[in-house]
């Protein structure tokens, strides 16, 4: 009986085991629903095997709005418990696992493959490119994510859900203090994830460094792209870090290693230094797609070119270099001189100012530009001042002597929120909107996605800023309750009616789409926002080869050109097409590295052995594979070109 | 048979056995400590550089700028990760 | 498919150029893998507890060993490079057949030197310090044994389909990899053995 009691959950709740029954019989659901509407082939051949850039981004897209949703849910029940004093609907044990899958799941599974969608889908129109460098890798970087996120999403129903915040410090997240599985899903879930992100950096450097459409040289690149090549760089150097400090975390955990413990030499900071010199350029890995985003859309609805390209591009630079030079801002507290905490105190300031920079060039694009107010762009002009307030308190969290106030308060919470809401999911939300039809070639609803919009700020608003007051007078982060003298009552069921109305917004942009896959109507031509860079001279849904004829550019706005400056984009004859093939190897690898990763959360060896060498295996079969991909004739994209509308010209 | 050992190759691999021996003197004499990094920082950075350079014929397309400064930037970055390191966790603690 | 004839055969087509380029920004990442444990490695290395210190354990001549294998065997997959280039198919295939057999050779003195620190009181769980060492040994001894079975792949490929562009092209990106594990050794050899041996 004993191996079978691993796998129970140390603190069932009534709540655990409905969701138990719920993910079986949704389970079961799916299955029956595929095989009734004999969906399997279709699912096999179109998605499962595919290599294409655009359909991983659609894949990525879903399951980060999936995870949106799973990471919501852990938001609501935490402002639910915190909403009035001595609270009672969660103890503290549950409180624990659902403040860490909140910030693992929106950190590492929401957000991460939300701007991993954008990169794939975007990146390679943006270039005029057929697809990534290496499609056959780039399958396997969502796959990897999935079963990351899989593996991680199962941790609450099947042995308990990690418990030792998202940072997951030492001595918490040792042996001796999280005895349960727990903290094992948490190290293998994020290296498993994390190895696909460092394969999909570096496919996007590639991609970007090396097939850009003629004429379209470094500083020509649309601000997207500019913005993912930048954050790619910083995946290449801040991954690794991660890779190398969760497996000293699993041996310390499986093999009894002492590298974070309290005895034998182990050294518990050693975790908080290596965490975070990859947490830290993490933020910015998630910030700087969205800050691309942002300049597309304000760009396109201000109808003016962007202010200060060079600027934006120098900024982002110096921030990709800067990012790894503040990691102890996160532990000013932790006991180093006051040499150390100063110099990190004068780092963290100094990254304030070229995000200051593109903040103004923002503004400067807006000034004077003819500003149509769809929903992206409400999505960036909220941006600008929420960001803005989050920034500045980031420069009061990063004087390290008034950080001792700071530290491990509400205000801090308040803060990263502050940034990461309007920073991230803004931008999310606007790409998606601005993105929708060049994906599925019709649009959302504006007036629908409007009241998505403004209970999201308005719930936004409510949220987070009452955490900065009570953070001010003393409320600690991850504490489960607070007594009813401490006044700290009304803010926080101020913030739980916030929330209610973020909620209630995510659910409002749910129904939007599925409004509008009933309500839109399908031809929306090419060009439905008038915008201005490559990925908008092609058709709506993209074809698979994304451009009939190669691109050639001669600025950042190439399409605009086009369309105002009499600039010929294609020249040439239609030609045949070379395309990768399709393959079933990253999607069976997907499933090895969750057995595997299951396997070893629960040490369970001869598996852990067995499906290690399925995956090399698999890198073998490739290594000799000899596949040279296939070529589409001239003739089918001449007919694919005719049924869009005719070729581009 | 000559045609298959290029001066090159030989040469960088006369120069790493090199380095090497002179790395070793630090083991085989008596020296202070800061000599003694000196030289190791210094042995093990050329030996580095010669690989780069001869062996893995790093600048020889168009792309040879962007490995070079793909190369530094990780060593920068690899730099200010160690020593900052040491400084919070060791010489500032 | 835009082919250059000026090039060598690896470099023939645009994938080509594309793996070449992507495996050295893959190295990038690698520097950055290493500098972590070497981070963690100087961090611990005083941190012996009731464990050895590197000085009683580390042995010189085991190292020696390993670093002039090592090293050779760079030059012979260097030398393994140019006889693709110049086209001489046996001679490649020899030279690959001799860095593999010299990595096979390091990787058995280093469990040699595993088994020591076993026996001298040094296992995995002692130590902050021994964790340390033999986590950043492991991890090169773990990318050797890798590269022995893909260099060992792409030989038999190369064996049966000749000197084409794609295996020119995989023999070269496998070259680089062998060549970036020699200069992570020396970065070993010079700041764990001999630091910790003066």
């Amino acid at each position: 009986m004993e191996f079978f009691e691993r796998f129970a959950v140390p603190h069932p709740s009534p709540a655990i085991y409905a969701s138990m029954v719920a993910i079986v019989l949704v389970s079961i659901a799916i299955v029956v629903g595929i095989t009734y509407f004999k969906k399997w082939g279709y699912l096999w051949r179109e998605w499962l095997t595919t290599v294409d850039h655009k359909k991983i981004g659609i894949m990525y897209l879903i399951s980060a709005l999936l995870m949106l949703f799973r990471g919501g849910a852990d938001a609501i029940m935490m402002r639910a418990q915190l909403a009035k004093p001595e609270n009672t609907l969660l103890d503290a044990q549950h409180y624990n696992e659902i403040f860490t899958t909140h910030g693992v799941v929106m950190i590492i599974f929401m957000a991460m493959p939300f701007i991993f969608a954008f990169m794939n889908i975007v990146v390679p129109l943006q270039i005029g490119a057929r697809d990534v460098a290496f499609p056959r890798l780039n399958a396997i970087s969502f796959w990897l994510f999935f079963a990351g996120a899989m593996l991680f999403n199962i941790s609450f129903v099947v042995g308990g859900s990690p418990d030792a915040g998202w940072t997951s410090y030492f001595p918490l997240a040792g042996t001796d203090f999280s005895q349960s599985v727990g903290t094992n899903y948490y190290m293998i879930a994020i290296q498993i994830s994390g190895i696909g992100s460092l394969m999909t950096g570096i496919n996007m450097i590639t991609t970007i460094l090396n097939m850009r459409a003629p004429g379209m040289t470094l500083m020509k690149m649309p601000m997207f792209t500019c913005s993912s090549f930048i954050s790619c760089i910083i995946i290449l150097f801040a991954f690794p870090v991660l890779t190398i400090a969760l497996i000293m975390c699993t041996t310390d955990r499986l093999f009894a290693t002492n590298f974070f413990t309290s005895t034998d030499g182990g050294m518990d900071m050693l975790w908080a230094n290596l965490f975070w010199i990859w947490g830290h350029p993490e933020v910015y890995i998630l910030i700087l797609p969205a800050f691309g985003i942002y300049s597309e859309v304000i760009s396109t609805f201000s109808q003016r070119n962007l202010y200060g390209y060079k600027s934006m591009v120098g900024s982002m630079v110096i921030i990709s270099l800067l990012s790894f030079f503040v990691w102890t801002h996160h532990f000013f507290t932790m006991g180093q001189g006051a040499l150390t905490n100063s110099i990190f105190s004068i780092t963290t300031m100094a990254i304030a100012v070229p995000t200051g920079v593109k903040i103004f060039n923002w503004l400067l694009t807006m000034y004077k530009g003819k500003i149509r107010f769809t929903v992206p762009m409400l999505y960036a002009v909220g941006f600008i001042p929420l960001f803005t307030v989050g920034g500045v308190t980031g420069v009061m969290l990063a004087m390290s002597a008034a950080d001792y106030q700071y530290h491990n308060t509400m205000f801090l919470v308040a803060h990263f929120h502050n940034t990461i809401i309007p920073g991230v999911v803004f931008a999310m939300l606007a790409g998606l909107t601005y993105y929708w039809p060049k994906m599925f070639g019709f649009m959302l609803n504006e007036r629908i996605g409007k009241w998505g919009f403004w209970f999201l700020t308005i719930g936004f608003c409510l949220a987070f800023f009452p955490m900065y007051i009570t953070g001010l007078d003393g409320q600690a982060r991850r504490m489960y309750t607070y007594s009813e003298s401490t006044g700290f009552g009304p803010l926080n069921m101020l913030s739980f009616i916030g929330a209610g109305l973020m909620a209630i917004a995510f659910i409002i942009i749910v129904y939007n789409v599925l409004y509008s896959i009933k309500n839109s109507p399908r031809n929306v031509g090419d060009e439905p926002w008038n915008a201005r860079s490559l990925e908008w001279a092609t058709h709506n849904p993209v074809p698979e080869y994304n451009f009939a004829r190669t691109p050639h550019v001669a600025s950042s706005e190439a399409f605009w050109d086009a369309k105002k400056k009499g600039h010929e984009l294609f020249k040439g004859e239609i030609e045949k097409i070379h395309m990768p093939n399709n393959s079933g190897v990253p999607f069976i690898m997907g499933i090895i590295f969750f057995i595997c990763g299951f396997s070893f959360v629960f040490a369970l060896w001869i598996p852990v052995v067995v499906s290690l060498i399925g995956i090399f295996a698999c890198m073998t079969l490739r290594s000799f594979e000899k596949d040279d991909g296939r070529y589409i004739s001239a003739d089918e994209v001449k007919a694919t070109e005719a049924k869009f509308g005719g070729a581009k010209s | 048979m000559k045609e298959l050992y290029p001066a090159k190759q030989v040469g960088g691999f006369v120069f790493s056995l090199f380095l090497t021996v002179i790395a070793l003197l630090v083991y085989f004499m008596d020296m202070s400590f800061t000599l003694a990094m000196t030289i190791l920082v210094v042995t093990a950075f050329v030996q580095a550089t010669l690989q780069l350079v001869v062996f893995m014929h790093a600048g020889e397309t168009k792309d040879g700028g962007a490995i070079y400064l793909n190369v530094l930037y990780g060593i920068i970055i690899a730099l200010v990760t160690i020593i900052g390191s040491l400084l919070i966790l060791i010489w500032d603690m | 498919m835009n082919v250059k004839n000026a090039q060598p055969l690896e470099y023939s087509t645009h994938q080509n150029q594309l793996n070449i380029l992507g495996f050295w920004i893959f190295l990038g990442a690698e520097i950055m893998l290493f500098a972590t444990l070497f981070t963690t490695y100087f961090v611990m290395e005083h941190r012996t507890g009731n464990g050895p210190t590197g000085a009683e354990i580390f042995e010189i001549t085991p190292v020696l060993i390993e670093t002039f294998v090592l090293l050779t065997s760079s030059f012979t997959i260097g030398l393994g490079v140019h006889a693709m280039r110049i086209g001489r198919k046996n001679a490649m295939l020899a030279f690959f057949g001799i860095t593999l057999l010299l990595g096979l050779g390091f990787l058995c003195v280093e469990i040699y030197e595993f088994v020591h620190y076993y026996h001298v009181g040094a296992t995995y769980q002692t130590s902050g310090f021994t964790a340390a060492l033999l986590t950043t040994l492991g991890t090169h001894g773990a990318h050797v044994t890798l590269g022995l079975f893909w260099g060992l792949f792409i030989m038999i490929q190369v064996a049966k389909r000749g000197i084409t562009a794609q295996t020119a092209n995989k023999s070269f990106i496998f070259s680089l990899y062998w060549h970036f594990l020699d200069v992570v050794w020396i970065f070993i050899f010079s700041f764990i053995y001999l630091k910790g041996m003066m």
